[in-house]
């Protein structure tokens, strides 16, 4: 009886100790997600910034302050921890920032549970949107849930002495011509697998698929959210068999099956294990390839206009965006700062108009149109004609509605189903089957 | 109030600032959570509703997290099992007094000290397959004819590689409660046992093993939570794939990532109920007093 007495004694502390497990799993989520404000704006003269980026230069943003008399309290904070806490915030009702991160694939979602102030009021959207071509990305039912704060788009960049060694001066224009190439380019450099695409379940899969789906002339969803990928010959199928048989065909590292993309760049790309990549992000050749320190391909790699089904492809627009969640302390502040934060000057400065000193560290090219010709005048952006050009006529949006409120569990299933069809658990029309069915069900 | 009276209450009003903390930062939460199991709670989806068992029949329903429960029974066994058994021998190793013990001790602590999410990070660059420690240092000893790829392809394999990072992990503190148990048994029982010709391994088997029984419970239980709730090593070595999936990355998932806090509400108290049953019953299985051997 002495020793049932202990482990009784035991059974309580475990079940406590399990209990404080469960507690710190699910925390005390609250099941409004109301989104009323907590305070009133203007009640303070500073604001929180909370985004996945380094701060501009702090003798700027003393500039700010100086002419509006708003102090900025800047977090940088990483892309999935800013997720997780605007999440458990915004369900809690709870202050965190007066700007944060708006990320194009979460446009949706917002919208629909109203945690960010729809923008439309405080931006002339019109006048926005002949300046920043990707403002659509972040409109969502003619709401708009952010700010884009940058261009990105995914990019087909190559390193061109491993193709002029291969003879290939002239740069394929299709799909099927860009494998030839890259065939020759991988014989005569001795890169066993010269094409550089990522297959880990996470995030950048998706915007691969999506990527080349662009490249094939389509989108993977129709503007009423159903699959537009089912179809043997649609643009979506066809991305994902190609993929797919690139990665088994060996024109892809094996290892990139469990390889995230900008690990892809920075490992294989950069170190020249790889010779192209298809979705790469534009700034990559600045930021990643031209660093000596970290790259043994400086001055060699380029963006090219990306292969298409029969002619040149189109580039997926996936930039960054900034909003004011609806627990926002100082909502006037927040607009004064994100006007002051995306002004034509400014993204210019961000991106190295002024030189290196007052670059945004990881920051890819201006969302401003603007912004590009100031930096194309002063001559200090790398091929800005070639990205120009692409940002102008061949950036689209993901999705002709914007993303989706689901969007996060499709692009789960979406990464799921390539990484195992590249990993042989699956074939390519099952692949395709379970995306549509989780299509059909999220959208029920 | 008497000096008597004061005396049996002084225990009480120290303990009371604990049970609040405790109380207000776990039991209500856990109650909480417990409450909203059953409701339909989704931001994308309000109102809040009640389902009763709808939440667990969906999870039940879901092959993603079905798969999640095998392979975090998976990860228990082995993390049990190797955590246990390599924190015995390490522990046996280090019983015994020689030069340098002093720095093989603090450096077997070493794993332990590390945040699971930088001991994952060094595993994943030992894993990878172009460059890693793991293909090259097979490779020269001609273990393996070429490069592979270790993560991702075979579940089992994928599995047990991600556990073994846990067990790197864990397996210190084994060794440290092993160690502690097994300086602390009686020398003259040894003595005794020598003079009636025990040898080492009978000794080990006869006296060392049952006088550490509560010892290896202890650690049995820890590794057993542990491995229940490990998240970080499948998150990163892994990252969402149902392939090496674990109940507690669905759980984030479900709820933080799909937004679907009544599932995920609903999967914490499975597996809450699931670490404690499976607690409770290792330590009635395992937990005896030395003098009750």
């Amino acid at each position: 009886m002495k020793n049932l007495g202990t482990v009784r004694r035991a059974a309580a502390l475990v079940l406590s100790a399990a209990l404080v497990t469960l507690a710190a799993a699910c925390g005390s989520g609250n099941s409004g997600g109301s989104s009323s404000a907590v305070a009133a704006s203007g009640s303070s003269n500073s604001i929180t910034v909370d985004v996945a980026y380094p701060a501009p230069p702090a003798a700027l943003l003393d500039q700010f302050t100086k002419q509006t008399g708003i102090k900025v309290n800047w977090v940088n904070i990483g892309w999935d921890d800013l997720q997780t806490k605007i999440t458990a915030a915004m369900t809690a009702n709870t202050y965190f920032a007066d700007v944060a991160d708006v990320d194009w694939s979460k446009v949706g979602e917002y919208q629909k549970t109203g945690w960010f102030y729809p923008l439309n009021k405080y931006f002339n959207v019109a006048s926005l949107s002949a300046d920043m071509p990707q403002l659509n990305t972040f409109r969502s039912n003619n709401e708009l849930m952010g700010v884009p704060f940058d261009s990105s788009f995914l990019v087909t960049t190559v390193n061109t002495k491993d193709f002029a060694k291969a003879g290939i001066t002239t740069m394929p224009t299709t799909l099927a011509g860009f494998t030839t190439a890259l065939q020759k380019v991988g014989k005569a450099n001795g890169i066993a697998s010269p094409l550089d695409i990522q297959f880990a379940t996470a995030e950048g899969l998706s915007t691969c698929w999506y990527q080349m789906t662009a490249a094939f002339g389509g989108q993977v969803l129709t503007a009423q959210d159903a699959p537009a990928f089912t179809s043997p010959s649609s643009p979506g199928y066809q991305a994902m068999s190609w993929m797919v048989d690139a990665y088994k065909s060996g024109l892809v590292p094996k290892g990139n099956i469990n390889t995230t993309d900008y690990q892809g760049f920075t490992t294989e790309q950069a170190k020249n294990r790889t010779a192209a990549a298809l979705c790469d992000y534009s700034g990559s050749v600045a930021s990643i390839y031209n660093v000596p320190s970290s790259s043994s391909v400086v001055n060699q790699t380029e963006y090219i206009p990306t292969p298409g089904a029969s002619a040149v492809g189109l580039n997926v627009a996936n930039p960054d965006g900034i909003g004011i969640p609806k627990t926002a302390k100082n909502v006037a502040a927040a607009v004064k700062f994100i006007n002051w934060f995306t002004s034509t000057q400014n993204q210019a400065i961000w991106a190295g108009l002024n030189g290196p000193k007052d670059v945004v560290s990881t920051f890819p090219l201006p969302a401003r149109l603007s912004s590009f010709n100031l930096m194309a005048k002063a001559g200090n952006i790398e091929q800005a004609a070639q990205l120009e050009a692409i940002l102008k006529a061949h950036a689209q949006a993901p999705f002709p509605n914007g993303a989706p409120s689901w969007y996060v569990q499709f692009s789960a299933a979406v990464q799921t189903n390539i990484h195992e069809a590249a990993a042989g658990q699956e074939t390519i029309p099952q692949a395709v089957s379970a995306i549509a069915a989780e299509v059909s069900q999220l959208a029920a | 109030m008497s000096a008597g009276h004061r005396g049996r209450m002084l225990p009480y009003i120290l303990l009371s600032p604990l049970v609040v903390f405790i109380g207000a930062l776990s039991f209500v939460p856990t109650a909480d959570t417990t409450v909203e199991a059953f409701f339909r709670v989704n931001p994308l989806d309000p109102p809040s509703k009640f389902v009763g068992f709808g939440n667990f029949r969906a999870l039940f329903a879901d092959s993603v997290i079905t798969t999640s429960w095998v392979n975090t029974a998976a990860y228990v066994v082995i993390g049990v099992v190797l955590s246990v058994l390599f924190g015995t021998a390490i522990a046996v190793a280090l019983k015994r007094r020689f030069r340098w013990r002093g720095v093989i001790l603090a450096l077997v602590i070493l794993p332990w000290a590390l945040p699971a999410v930088v001991e994952a990070v060094i595993w994943n660059w030992i894993y990878d397959p172009t460059f890693g420690v793991a293909n090259s240092a097979l490779h020269s000893a001609h273990l393996i004819g070429g490069y592979h790829v270790w993560l991702g392809l075979d579940r089992w394999l994928t599995i047990a590689l991600i556990e073994i990072v846990q067990v790197w992990q864990i397996t210190p503190l084994s060794a440290l409660v092993i160690l502690a148990a097994l300086q602390s048994v009686p020398l003259d029982l040894y003595e005794a046992a020598r003079v009636d010709g025990a040898g080492p391994v009978q000794s080990f088997w006869r006296i060392s093993l049952p006088m550490i029984r509560p010892a290896l419970a202890v650690c049995t239980v820890e590794a057993l939570v542990l491995s229940l709730n490990i998240f970080d090593q499948v998150y990163i070595l892994n990252g969402i794939a149902p392939l090496g999936s674990s109940v507690m990355l669905q759980t984030y998932v479900t709820a933080f990532e799909n937004l679907n806090f009544g599932g995920g509400y609903a999967l914490s108290l499975l597996m809450t109920l699931a670490t404690a049953l499976l607690s409770v019953a290792a330590l009635a299985l395992l937990y005896r007093r030395p003098e009750a051997v």
